[in-house]
């Protein structure tokens, strides 16, 4: 094909370059116009999950960022527990911590918080139109920024349950499972869920715990796995287990793969909680502005869109609909009735007694 | 240009360790290890104070005011001293166990005519050191998985599958394979210093071979027996990777508890009470083994003797 020059002097591959260029410019975020005075470090650490959740975080909002900015973002897959000390290490000897901004749980991050490891959030834009869960509670300011919510959902094997989904998380105990249920390694997401499922209610949390540790002590007998989100995808798949109390976002990323994996809200409910975004202190003034930045644009309509429809989780920007394939889901809660099946707990209980109840769980798996 | 740097290097070596000092040349070659130990006991000081300070729950941090309570916390919940007794059985049944399967293999290593045989022997021995043992035990769960190797040859032939992983027993498996090289490399000095006239005055003495073997060579053979014990029973003792991946979160060993103390629930101080009772009772057990059966390796020189 030829590249004849156009009567403006330059040929039609330079024209065409320009065009997109000059149009690449005018659709530019306005947040990254706004802020383009400020040195541009470079590149973002954010300490991520690994695979849906790593993906998910990349394709809807690191890349989008690095789109609009230029900054180059590179998720660290260091386990959320391992971080932790590593950045309150830096932070009490003046050191720049290892990463810019961390995902973390809401309360792993609020210990973060309670430890003076956090810079506040307060002055980012955007944080008055989100729903009011992307608030941290029982905490004074935004040492972190809550980005969406999720449900510990009972993922099963559908072949095992020929009946339909299991009704009841007291399916667990039934011997035919005996070494085939699987539960987190500190029992997390699964603690309250266990109080009613031993019989007692939610008003009994936390200060009747009896129950739920009478349901484990009932579970240790049928031999459960205890394991992390890679491990529930590795044990579907190798047909290891027939039921497991996992992150929503687990079994649909499993399902998508092909594994035969179904999930349900059984009648005790299952546990809600929310992730969330921070940033430690001790990071050079720029780099702390840009860490900002990217959070804001985490929290914007065009980031929560992609970023939680590809987690499959409901967002805190208000408004967005469900993925297609989760319309309609328990484990999606949007409308009041949906979130009255779920458990909730509220941070600042899960931050004081976490450790009491893992303490408990550990006991009694451990026995 | 060479003789330029090798006169360059004699002024510098003259100024930092002038001929004076050259007295105290055994002791130079003394400071990687002084600095080692140094560098160790300064991590136990540390560890020691942090374990006599409580955790904080409003602030997550330790307590100012020194208190024995993550002592007692260890004393007052049965897991741990559940979880420190399975970690001093599985490592004395890994020690037994390997001990057991090594000296044969160092033996024939040593005393094979063979030099295929003992080629073979020497890469099987040394292929496992290029392999991560966190990889070893993803190469335990493909073998002995649900639709792993085994599990497939069984129902192949039509028998049921069997539960063998997630389990104290395929942890110790895990664990054995593990060690296996450490143990051999460890023997098969203590082996090659074993002059083989000895064995043949054994034999022309009237001993047959078991005689021979029972009375001449394990004796001769005890300073690599205890070396080997030793360095397998810390490290099994100690280990963190296998019951993590091959114990499915039930068959934690002490180091679990450590790391779970130190990253899941955020006490510091908790984590290393455990890691420093860790290391007394290892110390402690080693220095029983060495009271016991000699000091092993150390002993060479009174074996040569």
């Amino acid at each position: 094909m030829s590249d004849k020059n156009t009567p403006f002097g330059f040929g039609r591959r330079r024209f065409l370059q320009g065009s997109a260029l000059a149009a690449g410019a005018l659709a530019l975020p306005q947040f990254a116009l706004a802020h383009g005075h400020t040195k541009k470090p470079s590149e973002l650490i954010v300490r991520a999950w690994g695979g849906a959740w790593g993906e998910s975080l990349k394709a809807g909002v690191a890349d989008p960022f690095t789109a609009a900015t230029g900054i180059p973002v590179r998720l660290d897959f260091t386990e959320d527990n391992e971080i932790k000390p590593k950045i309150w290490a830096a932070v009490d000897q003046g050191r720049v911590p290892p990463i810019h901004v961390n995902w973390d749980t809401t309360t792993n991050a609020t210990i973060s918080a309670l430890r003076g490891a956090t810079v506040d959030l307060g002055d980012l834009k955007g944080l008055d139109g989100l729903l009011s869960i992307a608030k941290p509670t029982g905490i004074d300011g935004w040492p972190l920024v809550n980005t969406y919510s999720y449900v510990y959902v009972c993922a099963y094997r559908p072949e095992a349950f020929p009946d339909g989904p299991p009704k009841s998380w007291r399916v667990m105990l039934d011997p035919k499972f005996k070494g085939r249920v699987a539960l987190y390694d500190d029992g997390i997401g699964f603690n309250p869920i266990a109080v009613i499922a031993g019989g007692g209610t939610a008003a009994d949390i936390p200060n009747n715990m009896e129950p739920a540790y009478a349901f484990y002590r009932d579970l240790k007998k049928n031999e459960p796995l205890l394991g992390e989100d890679a491990d529930f995808t590795t044990w579907f798949q190798n047909g290891e287990i027939d039921i497991a109390c996992t992150i929503s976002v687990n079994a649909r990323a499993a399902k998508q793969k092909g594994i035969n994996v179904e999930w349900t809200v059984p009648q005790e409910g299952c546990k809600v909680d929310t992730d969330g975004l921070w940033i430690p202190k001790g990071l050079p003034e720029n780099e702390e502005y840009w860490s900002k930045r990217f959070i804001e644009f985490a929290v914007t309509r065009e980031a929560q869109e992609k970023w939680c429809s590809l987690l499959g989780l409901p967002p805190v920007f208000p408004g967005l609909e469900p993925p297609a394939d989760l319309a309609g889901d328990p484990s999606y809660p949007t409308a009041p009735a949906d979130f009255e099946k779920l458990v909730s707990v509220p941070s600042p209980i899960l931050v004081e007694n976490q450790p009491i109840w893992f303490a408990k769980f550990s006991e009694i798996m451990q026995g | 240009m060479t003789l330029a740097i090798l006169q360059r290097t004699d002024r510098f070596v003259s100024v930092v360790w002038p001929s004076g000092l050259h007295g105290m040349n055994g002791y130079l070659f003394l400071l990687p290890a002084v600095a080692l130990v140094f560098i160790l006991v300064i991590a136990l000081g540390y560890m020691l104070e942090f374990s006599l300070h409580e955790l904080d729950l409003s602030t997550y941090r330790l307590k100012e005011a020194y208190s024995l309570t993550n002592y007692q916390t260890i004393l007052d919940r049965p897991v741990y001293l559940r979880v420190l007794w399975r970690s001093l059985l599985a490592a004395l049944i890994v020690t037994v166990i390997t001990v057991f399967l090594a000296f044969p293999y160092a033996y024939l290593m040593v005393r094979t005519s063979s030099a295929a045989t003992r080629k073979f022997l020497l890469v099987a021995l040394f292929l496992p050191f290029f392999i991560g043992q966190v990889v070893r035990a993803y190469g335990w769960l493909i073998i002995l998985g649900k639709q792993g190797l085994l599990n497939s040859i069984l129902t192949g032939l039509g028998l049921p599958a069997l539960d063998l992983i997630y389990n104290y027993p395929a942890v110790i498996l895990g664990l054995v394979q593990y060690m296996l090289p450490f143990a051999v490399l460890l023997l098969t000095p203590a082996v090659a210093a074993i002059s083989e006239d000895v064995e043949l005055a054994s034999e022309s003495l009237g001993a047959n071979w078991l005689q021979t073997f029972r009375h001449v060579v394990i004796p001769m053979a005890t300073p690599g027996l205890v070396g080997s014990s030793v360095v397998v029973f810390t490290l099994t003792l100690t280990d963190f990777a296998m019951p993590e991946i091959l114990g499915g979160g039930t068959s934690d060993f002490i180091a679990n508890a450590i790391y779970d103390s130190y990253f899941q629930i955020s006490n510091i101080g908790l984590g290393a009470a455990l890691a420093i009772l860790l290391t007394l009772i290892g110390s402690a057990l080693v220095a029983l083994m060495f009271m016991i059966a000699g000091t092993g390796t150390l002993a060479v020189t009174e074996a040569e003797e």
